[in-house]
């Protein structure tokens, strides 16, 4: 089955869940495409670049509180100003943030991006009279392309307008990764994961790729977690929390973070298993956890790399 | 003299890896450096390549003062090197090897929107050097699934990919059959020609491979220069036979 | 401020754990954190089984002890079962199971215990309180903290002056040479890892008089856990014990100064410390 039959499937599929599906699914596809969008960025880190953050968690936290702040302390609805402000704030977080990690490699990389992490969600935590505290803040309903859709009951709206623009978003964001990917500058980025020492005798800085690298990720995280906000209404620290950096992390490995689509495929079979198993037992956790250690044990090219079957990134130390 | 270096010290520590090395390249020549093990010639290498900082003295690149720049300015600059242990990128291949060099070469690495497939003038860039090392057939193959020998080709095709003035060549013949070794040392010399390489630098063992394309050999031994001349020169003097060719001169 | 020391004790056991377990395995294991969970809980029950079989309550930290140490022996079967295949792989997927690890636990006490706080209500001042540098403070906290310094001499003693110790110490430095030297490595690591596990989950048992058990306390421990080691150094014994006792004592400063910080200055430290001198105190060299 080719692959761009696949994409289109699924993309037809996506467009006409909301006149088909039972609402409560169509719902849970908000997360996935905020979580889509955020992993996508991730992923240029990840198995383009070969960073693994343990921090990202921290941008989703920028960009909902973004929203939340602009919605409800600014009063500000528009939902492409948010958009735009988050990925400028995300870019803003990132660039001093990014420009100290990317110094570091693997472990130390990894624990940088863990401390700034919980750095924020620290500070979002203990400021609760700013940011409202483990209750977190409100972000209130935005509007869509200047449209106020103040009248249609909350879930007509998610359902329908708001899904929509969230699969505009993630069309949007899609495109213009691949396009990344796939230009002379991604063409950087894969030698500086492959073999920095050797792409640093052809010219190519590494630092300064890896950290552009970062702010991107950064951007995109930012934006996924400003999509997040709508659905739930409300933004609190746990978004920040290591442990969803983490299961991002997870995420990325479950739909394979060697291929393209990958970690798309990884945010949807996560966000729909959990759903379903949390309806069958609570403990989603233990059954989660287990897919993962088969992963990284048995599967490390995740979904994405079963059924593409080549022998392609190997999981062992250089 | 486009590359000089002068009064090279390196320590680590206590001990003396280089110490007070000094030498000048001319456009047009192919300088040889040999010396046994732990004579300070990976050293050099790193320290001329801008790998490495010297603890004294200094690196100089058509009057520009370039010691312990790093590798990446260095090449842009327009000095690029191979190494002894070949260095690939194991997933990319052939062609997108060739191809990052020459988007480094042509500054493309910024354009973040363009398609790396459109662009004509990486693609033919890579595309030439591919086929002047033979490589041409092997273009869309995986670099970790290439024969040790082509592997070695690629690490040095890459080098020449970003049209250097001067090339620095790790042990360009180390694991490779004799067979290959004359097939490799030809396919370079060729290369520098078609690009225009201006001066070219190899650290060697093989004094067969030495004596059959150096201009000018450099001796080292124990951190220092030991001698730096015409190879006939080299092969007279006594000193270096004693210590790094053998105690039988070789016939040419 | 004692109480700093206090919560610096049980941070050096834990800790301790995880610097034996990353200096012979090479593994930063995030599930430490979940180990010190299991072993409050564990001694949580303990404790309640001994008392309800009628055990004199001055010696209730006896069976919270032995507790603690015993379901330490949990590392077994997580090493033999999970780690040991990830040994030549790459860090970051290292670092994933060790995470797989504290997903599955986190429920697996959930299972087990449920999720409201367990404690050990009321045994806590069983033996009193004694009046030290013009606070008074329970003896129970000065019976840790001299447990504690015990566990630290007794942990120098073992790795300079046993067998043992030395093969831990060689092997962190040189795996391949130590193995051909003819140590036994799969042992090794099973032990050694277990040995970090038990260190854990004691020091897990030891903090439940003072504090309830509860489902997030692993998680949040292996941050603090895993500033000790970034400040005292990666791998090393000295740093933990150091590292432990600045960031117990930071941090009871911090709240009681500010309290909003808390947390927050010991991550800004871990930075700091990353950025100016990755190695801690007393680590080896970074990659």
């Amino acid at each position: 089955m080719s692959g761009r039959l696949v994409l289109a499937l699924a993309l037809g599929a996506t467009v006409l869940a909301p006149l088909v599906a039972p609402t409560y699914h169509v719902l849970l596809m908000l997360p996935f495409m905020a979580y889509a969008v955020a992993l996508l960025g991730l992923n240029l880190l990840f198995g383009y670049t070969g960073l693994v953050s343990f921090g990202h968690a921290l941008f989703l936290g920028v960009g909902a509180y973004t929203g939340a702040f602009l919605t409800s302390v600014f009063k500000l609805r528009s939902m492409e100003v948010i958009l735009v402000a988050a990925a400028a704030l995300g870019a803003l977080v990132a660039a001093p943030v990014g420009a100290l990690c990317v110094r570091y490699v693997k472990i130390y990389f990894g624990m940088l991006t863990l401390a700034f992490g919980m750095v924020f969600y620290t500070f979002v935590l203990k400021f609760y009279r700013l940011t409202g505290g483990d209750e977190g803040m409100p972000f209130l309903r935005p509007t869509l392309l200047g449209a106020s859709i103040e009248g249609l009951p909350k879930t007509d709206y998610l359902a329908g307008p708001y899904y929509y623009y969230s699969l505009a978003v993630l069309v949007l964001a899609t495109l213009v990764m691949w396009r990344i990917v796939h230009s002379p500058f991604g063409l950087c980025l894969k030698t500086i994961r492959d073999n920095p020492t050797k792409a640093e005798t052809l010219g190519i800085g590494v630092a300064r790729y890896r950290w552009c690298a970062f702010v991107i990720s950064a951007v995109y995280a930012a934006v996924g977690g400003a999509l997040l906000g709508p659905p739930t209404g409300n933004v609190d620290p746990t978004l920040a929390y290591w442990t969803q950096s983490g299961n991002i992390v997870f995420m990325t490995l479950l739909g394979g973070f060697a291929s393209f689509f990958g970690p798309v495929l990884g945010a949807f079979v996560f966000i729909y298993l959990q759903d379903w198993v949390m309806s069958v037992v609570p403990f989603w956790r233990l059954i989660f956890g287990a897919i993962l250690a088969a992963i990284v044990i048995a599967a490390p090219g995740g979904l994405a790399g079963l059924w593409v079957r080549r022998p392609s990134v190997e999981a062992s130390s250089s | 003299m486009i590359l000089r270096a002068e009064g090279l010290r390196k320590l680590y520590g206590e001990f003396c890896a280089l110490d007070g090395v000094s030498l000048a390249i001319s456009a047009g020549e192919f300088v040889s450096i040999i010396g046994p093990n732990g004579a300070g010639k990976s050293t050099l290498v790193n320290v001329l390549t801008g790998v490495l900082r010297p603890t004294a003295g200094a690196v100089t690149f058509r009057d520009r003062d370039v010691s312990g720049i790093g590798p990446a300015r260095l090449a842009r600059l327009g000095i690029a090197r191979s190494f002894q242990l070949v260095q690939v990128f194991p997933d990319l291949t052939v062609l997108e090897t060739l191809q990052a060099a020459v988007v480094s070469r042509l500054g493309h690495g910024a354009r973040l929107f363009a398609s790396l497939a459109a662009d004509r003038a990486v693609r033919e860039g890579a595309l030439e050097v591919a086929e002047l090392f033979g490589l041409g057939r092997k273009r869309h193959v995986p670099a970790r699934h290439l024969p040790q020998g082509d592997k070695k080709l690629l690490d040095v095709a890459s080098a020449f990919a970003l049209r250097p003035q001067i090339i620095l060549l790790d042990e360009p013949t180390s694991g490779v059959s004799t067979a290959d070794k004359t097939a490799i040392m030809e396919t370079l010399v060729s290369a520098s020609k078609r690009i225009g390489v201006q001066a070219i630098i190899q650290v060697e063992h093989d004094m067969d491979i030495v004596f059959g394309y150096s201009d000018r050999i450099i001796a080292l031994h124990e951190g220092r220069v030991l001698a730096d001349g015409p190879p006939a020169a080299i092969e007279a003097d006594r000193r270096v036979v004693d210590t790094v060719i053998g105690r039988r001169a070789r016939a040419r | 401020m004692l109480s700093g020391v206090f919560h610096g004790s049980i941070l050096f056991l834990v800790s301790a754990g995880l610097q034996v377990v990353f200096g012979v395995q090479k593994i930063f294991n995030l599930a430490c954190g979940s180990f010190y969970a299991l072993g409050a809980y564990v001694g949580v029950s303990a404790v309640g089984w001994y008392v309800g079989a009628g055990g004199p309550p001055a010696l209730f930290i006896a069976p919270l002890a032995v507790a603690g140490l015993a379901v330490g022996a949990v590392g077994v079967p997580v090493e033999r079962g999970l780690l040991r295949f990830v040994y030549d792989r790459d860090e970051t997927f290292q670092l994933l199971l060790t995470f797989a690890i504290v997903l599955m636990m986190e429920d697996a006490i959930r299972m087990t215990w449920g999720t409201s706080p367990r404690s050990t209500s009321g045994l806590y001042l069983t033996y009193g309180r004694v009046g030290v540098l013009g606070t008074t403070v329970p003896v129970y906290n000065l019976i840790v903290i001299g447990a504690s310094l015990a566990i630290a001499v007794l942990i120098g003693w073992l790795l300079t002056r046993t067998t043992f110790g030395w093969i831990i110490r060689a092997s962190a430095d040189n795996r391949e040479m130590t193995e051909a030297l003819g140590v036994d490595m799969r042992r090794l690591h099973t032990t050694v890892f277990t040995l970090g596990t038990a260190l854990g989950t004691l020091g897990g048992a030891l903090v439940i008089p003072a504090t309830a058990a509860m489902s997030e306390m692993g998680i949040e421990l292996i941050v603090e856990a895993f500033a000790v080691v970034v400040i005292g150094g990666l791998g090393s014994m000295r740093g933990a014990f150091v590292g432990a006792l600045v960031v117990g004592v930071l941090r009871s400063i911090a709240i009681s100064v500010y309290p909003e910080l808390e947390m927050l200055l010991i991550y800004l430290i871990v930075i700091a410390v990353l950025v100016l001198r990755p190695r801690g105190l007393f680590g080896g060299p970074p990659a």
